[in-house]
């Protein structure tokens, strides 16, 4: 499995996902691994009805992300990854996924988060797993649309104060 | 590169490229329209011809939000005698959106009136009809193996 772009999008599949992210990084297929999802019949239904008819979506939950990324018959599939939280980034690295660089694209802001962009909120446990990617050399960018800005994480949380 | 106008009665076309940068992003060579009560056919002619100060040698795509209203019927006169114009009716959301991707990747007016056309109507469903038609998804039997489902 090629992982042409792994964003972390706390609405998984979506309009700007569907249509521009699949686009501009030429991925054949979307998985979004997410546990809770994958285990709701109807919303993994529903994100399946929103994902574009031209690419092979896929919901599913982080365990068998991971096993399908080593099974070897997927060996040349293009992949756009979508997950909801940086913990399940440092999850799927810990089962073996390969992880050079994440985009950062939407985290909704939910009590006790600290907003830091538009689009991004972070927790204080998504903090430490930013912390955890940076220090096993993950490249973090923040960027909500492909032609939109794009901007190093890491800095932006330090600039916030929350590292 | 196409310019991209939107026409409407009323502020309909300012909010939606308001609109559509929450989905596309940023926008070049797009501008809006909009005809207000009061205003006649001569008002939108002027504001056509303010707005094709800008056009380059690759056109400008009219998208309008009703055949037949003033702003159509000012854009066709305003269309009708002039090389490399086209006008699309009924612009909406899904419409607009594709039209911005295909012209950033490179699409000719030609090109973009079918995509407009296209989107347009494509972008119209039931939600009924279409979950009517999915298989429900069933986690006992996905979760299973290393192979994708």
């Amino acid at each position: 499995m090629i992982i042409k772009w792994l964003r972390i999008d706390s609405r998984l599949i979506h309009g700007q996902v569907a249509n521009n992210w699949v686009n501009h990084v030429g991925a054949s297929t979307i998985i979004a691994a997410n546990d809770s999802a994958a285990k709701d019949d109807l919303r993994k239904t529903l994100l399946l009805q929103v994902a574009p008819g031209r690419t092979k979506s896929y919901v599913m939950s982080i365990d068998k992300t991971a096993r399908c990324y080593k099974n070897p018959s997927y060996e040349n599939l293009d992949v756009l990854l979508v997950v909801e939280t940086p913990g399940d980034v440092v999850r799927l690295i810990d089962q073996g996924v390969e992880v050079k660089e994440v985009n950062v694209g939407g985290i909704t802001f939910k009590e006790g988060m600290t907003l830091i962009s538009e689009a991004v909120s972070v927790s204080p446990a998504d903090v430490e797993a930013f912390k955890e990617l940076d220090k096993r050399g993950v490249k973090l960018t923040l960027q909500q649309l492909p032609n939109t800005g794009a901007s190093d994480f890491m800095n932006r949380l330090k600039s916030k104060n929350l590292i | 590169m196409v310019t991209i106008v939107i026409a409407s009665h009323g502020n309909f076309s300012e909010a939606l490229i308001g609109t559509a940068k929450m989905i596309f992003g940023n926008m070049e060579n797009v501008d809006s329209v909009t005809f207000n009560p009061g205003e006649g056919a001569e008002n939108l002619l002027e504001k056509y011809m303010a707005a094709s100060n800008y056009f380059d040698d690759d056109g400008a795509l009219f998208l309008v939000d009703l055949f037949g209203g003033s702003p159509y019927n000012a854009a066709s006169r305003f269309v009708a005698r002039r090389e490399n114009m086209e006008i699309v009716t009924g612009v909406n959301l899904p419409m607009l959106v594709e039209v911005l991707g295909r012209r950033m990747a490179g699409g000719t007016l030609t090109e973009l009136v079918q995509t407009a056309k296209q989107a347009g109507a494509e972008g119209i469903k039931s939600f009924r009809e279409i979950f009517a038609r999915q298989k429900m998804a069933d986690f006992s039997k996905d979760e299973e193996g290393d192979e994708l489902g």
